[in-house]
């Protein structure tokens, strides 16, 4: 943090993650997280932020929620963390009952149905975009691509529980991985 | 339904899927999927699909699909009961992993683990994806329409997603009528 930053109580954390939480609609969040803690407050590095990133794409967990709780640990301890993980979540918590509630309310079942099937095919495209990107990420180094198919194929064609699955596969890259990057220096 | 029992339940079955999120909300779907119709039979398909178009109509990290789940089942409490299972797990691993080792240190050990859980995450979302397609029934015309959302997102990646949803449920409710008519 530069010098002349004052460093963030729990408060202030709790009330920008409050903030980004109840207004982050379809995802590009961790650009949003970058204006506010990097650009803005200047409450944390660039290169920190990158690496926090780095970590939060790896582990399990919503990305953003993992990279406010690392950020909130770093500039408060627990209770910073703390602060980031409740405030994050409180608006969408909120957001997706209220509307649950209110489409609800606004026709009958039948037309209610037909509508929100359009939007779970418009949101379905959307996870299709997902799946294009890693796929062109995994065309890179093509060695990865039995592990997205085998992956794909354990829970959806023969049901195996996800964490299974993560368990059994995960290692299998990882040595894949290490032994991709000794071979390419 | 028993009340202790729902709720134990959807802990059990959210606890492990939250520890194997990689990617985020959207790789545990075919695993939510699986529990809350498959093996609880809580949800028909067609409420499971509503669910998920709300869920992801909403504000949030990728998919607030299981505190919706936990609401429709036991209200409020439901509802807490579920986001935290769903959320805490992957957040304490984060918070214990970040504590304990260095960032600048152990940069090539990220590149690698990178590397190595970018396609499981990706083959997550994929199951995600024929999970959700399989039980949305969709005909030719909610395959097109997801394709012709991909299509657009890829070209113009800069479309307002909420605009984007809307238009989905106008078209569903155009086909509709017409077909009705």
């Amino acid at each position: 943090m530069p010098p002349d930053v004052v460093r963030p109580t729990s408060r202030d954390i709790f009330l920008v993650c409050l903030k980004m939480g109840a207004f982050s609609f379809g995802g590009g969040l961790s650009g949003w997280i970058y204006r506010e803690f990097v650009e803005r407050h200047r409450w944390v590095s660039d290169s920190d932020f990158n690496a926090t990133l780095a970590l939060s794409q790896i582990l399990p967990g919503a990305n953003v929620i993992n990279l406010v709780i690392c950020f909130g640990e770093d500039l408060a301890g627990f209770k910073g963390a703390l602060s980031a993980f409740v405030g994050f979540l409180i608006g969408p918590v909120l957001g997706v009952i209220g509307l649950y509630y209110f489409v609800n309310r606004l026709s009958d079942p039948t037309l209610l149905s037909v509508g929100l099937a359009g939007v779970a095919y418009v949101a379905i495209g959307l996870l299709i975009l997902i799946c294009w990107r890693g796929l062109r990420g995994t065309f890179r180094q093509p060695e990865f691509l039995p592990v997205v198919l085998i992956v794909a194929l354990l829970v959806s064609g023969f049901g195996f529980p996800v964490l299974l699955t993560v368990l059994l596969v995960a290692p299998i890259s990882i040595a894949l991985a290490i032994w991709s990057s000794r071979r390419n220096g | 339904m028993d009340e202790d029992n729902v709720l134990m339940r959807l802990v059990i079955l959210l606890v492990p899927l939250s520890l194997a999120s990689i990617g985020g909300g959207a790789s545990i779907l075919a695993g939510i999927e699986r529990g809350v119709v498959g093996q609880y039979g809580w949800f028909s398909h067609e409420e499971f699909l509503n669910l998920f178009a709300v869920s992801r109509a909403s504000p949030g990290p990728g998919t607030m699909l299981s505190t919706l789940i936990g609401w429709r089942l036991e209200g409020w409490t439901g509802a807490i009961v579920a986001t935290l299972a769903v959320y805490v797990p992957s957040s304490i691993l984060c918070y214990v992993v970040y504590r304990t080792t260095n960032l600048s240190r152990e940069r090539n050990w990220y590149r690698i683990l990178r590397t190595a859980l970018a396609p499981v995450g990706t083959g997550l979302v994929i199951a995600g994806v024929i999970n959700i397609t399989r039980i949305s029934g969709a005909g030719l015309s909610g395959l097109t329409m997801s394709f012709a959302a991909f299509f657009a997102l890829l070209m113009f990646p800069r479309l307002p997603l909420p605009l984007m949803l809307v238009l989905g449920a106008l078209i569903s409710l155009a086909l509709f009528r017409v077909s009705y008519m």
